[in-house]
């Protein structure tokens, strides 16, 4: 059974841009990737699926509940790292984290001893004190502290330095091999493309592609690549002058570049 | 699940616990002046309040200032408090819910198995108990003041006086629940409901000062508050009182569980 499923979830507001028509599926222990720009829609999204924003139109579903009707029940299974992560100034994250304990009915901190040491997050200075990346990691230890079976992370790596975003790769992986279903949304290509099975590329508020990523990155790759042995050094643009030869400079085409294949002439617009 | 209530109202007191000094300190030792300078005004306030114009004395509830009680009820209890707990409250109840949005703390809370309504019952229930610890502060210190000056308080009286106040302020803070379903912005919150709140109390005024205009106190609530601190808790309005301001609370919850939390 899908651990989510939407059904042309669809959420408008105002004059701004929310998300239209999406439908999706993620299996079990799965890690899926909301790809796209700032302002595509990626965090209405999530917020949508969270019950935060109430859909226009459509459905969505989680562990087969209704994600408003049964929002408090689905909720009590998941982990979740909002976007620009915050929650005040004065408490800290071992405060913030013995009243989530408490409002989940959870006796001690489940691992997040264990996680602050892994990410070398300080728990007990007051947030508004910490660095905009020590916050983000005691954000991600407040999803993750519980050991859920859903996590949905909002930019989960804004803020980290390098290391703690290969940190936070691991654990991304350690969690899917524990049978946790991921969703994160992302606008770095690099980390998406190391740790996601599926990606869904959100463009102005649609859904326009959901994908393996293996199978997008394969089906990009013959279509648009090349290897050619010449019996000389040869400079690339003398090979891009053959007449027939194109993106040769695409030969192993990153994500990054796929992506920007579905944004082509979005400037010229 | 208590326990989810008994967590968060504990959290949001312990959030606010500059704030419930930084209210009940500053009002009880303004209380507590009022009570300890009163032996040496009383006689030229008796002779000062005989010549007040009856109309100003009906307004402010003013009647001869022969005792301590009167004294503290005409520069306390008349105007200062209840406008000042009535603010509080809507700061209060807006911490909770406007300013945890702000702060990005509603999202994490509400990543846990808590229902919005819950979540806004919680905060009304701490701003509850945080009116409740300021103005026991504030009747502390009051108290402290009379057995310094030997101002014969009664002190039953000024409790009388001040828990008056309490369910006053909370129909003010389910005010501004009910302005928290129309508006995440904690300035628009309070600014909207002291708009109210100061609107009420002048609608009170002015139907005291004009016995033609007697009637447009019933639009405030201020119409039901009383001089406790001489006459008593009346039970009716107070009781009224308090469940309107969770009738009103619980509206707020409706409309708070019913809105979108944009990020």
């Amino acid at each position: 059974m899908a651990v989510i499923e939407t059904d042309g979830l669809t959420k408008l507001y105002g004059n701004a841009r929310g998300i239209e028509d999406v439908t999706i599926s993620v299996e079990a222990a799965e890690v899926f990737g909301f790809l796209g720009p700032n302002g595509a829609g990626k965090t209405t999204a999530i917020r949508t699926l969270l019950d935060l924003l109430h859909p226009t139109s459509g459905s969505a579903r989680i562990f087969g509940l209704d994600s408003h009707r049964d929002s408090v029940a689905i909720r009590a299974r998941l982990g979740n790292l909002p976007g620009d992560f915050g929650y005040g100034k004065q408490a800290s994250g071992r405060e913030a984290l013995s009243l989530l304990a408490r409002l989940r009915g959870i006796d001690g901190l489940g691992r997040a001893d264990s996680l602050a040491k892994r990410f070398r997050a300080d728990l007990d200075r007051p947030l508004g004190q910490l660095s905009r990346g020590n916050r983000q990691k005691v954000g991600l230890i407040l999803a993750c502290f519980h050991s859920p079976e859903l996590l949905i992370l909002d930019e989960p790596t804004s803020g980290l330095d390098p290391l703690m975003q290969e940190e936070f790769l691991a654990l991304v992986a350690e969690e899917r091999e524990r049978g946790c279903t991921v969703v994160l949304s992302s606008h770095e290509l690099d980390e998406v493309e190391r740790v996601c099975d599926r990606v869904g590329i959100v463009r102005e508020g649609k859904l326009i592609a959901v994908e393996r990523l293996a199978d997008l990155l394969g089906k990009t790759q013959s279509r648009n690549s090349v290897e050619v042995e010449f019996a000389e050094p040869v400079e690339l643009e003398d090979v891009r002058a053959i007449p027939g030869v194109v993106g040769a400079k695409f030969a192993h085409p990153t994500l990054e570049e796929i992506f920007l294949t579905y944004y082509e002439g979005e400037d010229a617009q | 699940m208590s326990s989810q209530l008994g967590a968060l109202v504990g959290a949001h007191l312990s959030d606010r616990r500059r704030s419930l000094l930084a209210w009940g300190v500053p009002l009880g030792l303004w209380s507590a002046f009022i009570v300890l300078i009163f032996p040496s005004v009383e006689d030229a306030l008796s002779k000062a309040t005989r010549d007040y114009p009856p109309a100003l004395k009906e307004a402010f509830g003013i009647g001869e200032l022969t005792n301590v009680e009167q004294y503290l009820h005409a520069e306390m209890l008349s105007l200062i408090v209840p406008l000042a707990i009535g603010y509080l409250a809507v700061r209060a109840v807006a911490s909770g819910l406007s300013g945890a949005a702000e702060s990005g703390r509603l999202d994490i809370l509400l990543s846990a198995p808590v229902s919005r309504s819950r979540l806004a019952a919680a905060s009304f229930a701490a701003t509850a108990v945080e009116l409740a610890i300021v103005l026991a502060l504030t009747v502390a210190l009051t108290g402290l003041g009379s057995l310094v000056s030997g101002a014969d308080l009664s002190l039953g009286s000024a409790l009388a006086g001040y828990a008056n106040v309490w369910p006053l302020a909370l129909v003010f803070a389910a005010l501004g629940m009910i302005a928290t379903g129309f508006s995440l912005r904690t300035s628009v919150v309070t600014g909207s409901v002291a708009g109210v709140l100061v609107t009420m109390y002048v609608i009170d005024l002015v139907g005291r000062l004009d016995p033609d205009l007697s009637g447009i106190r019933y639009a405030s609530v201020f119409r039901y508050y009383g001089n406790a601190i001489e006459d008593g808790i009346d039970p009716i309005a107070f009781l009224g009182i308090s469940a309107a301001a969770v009738a009103l609370a619980a509206l707020g919850a409706w409309l708070f569980d019913r809105r979108d939390l944009a990020a």
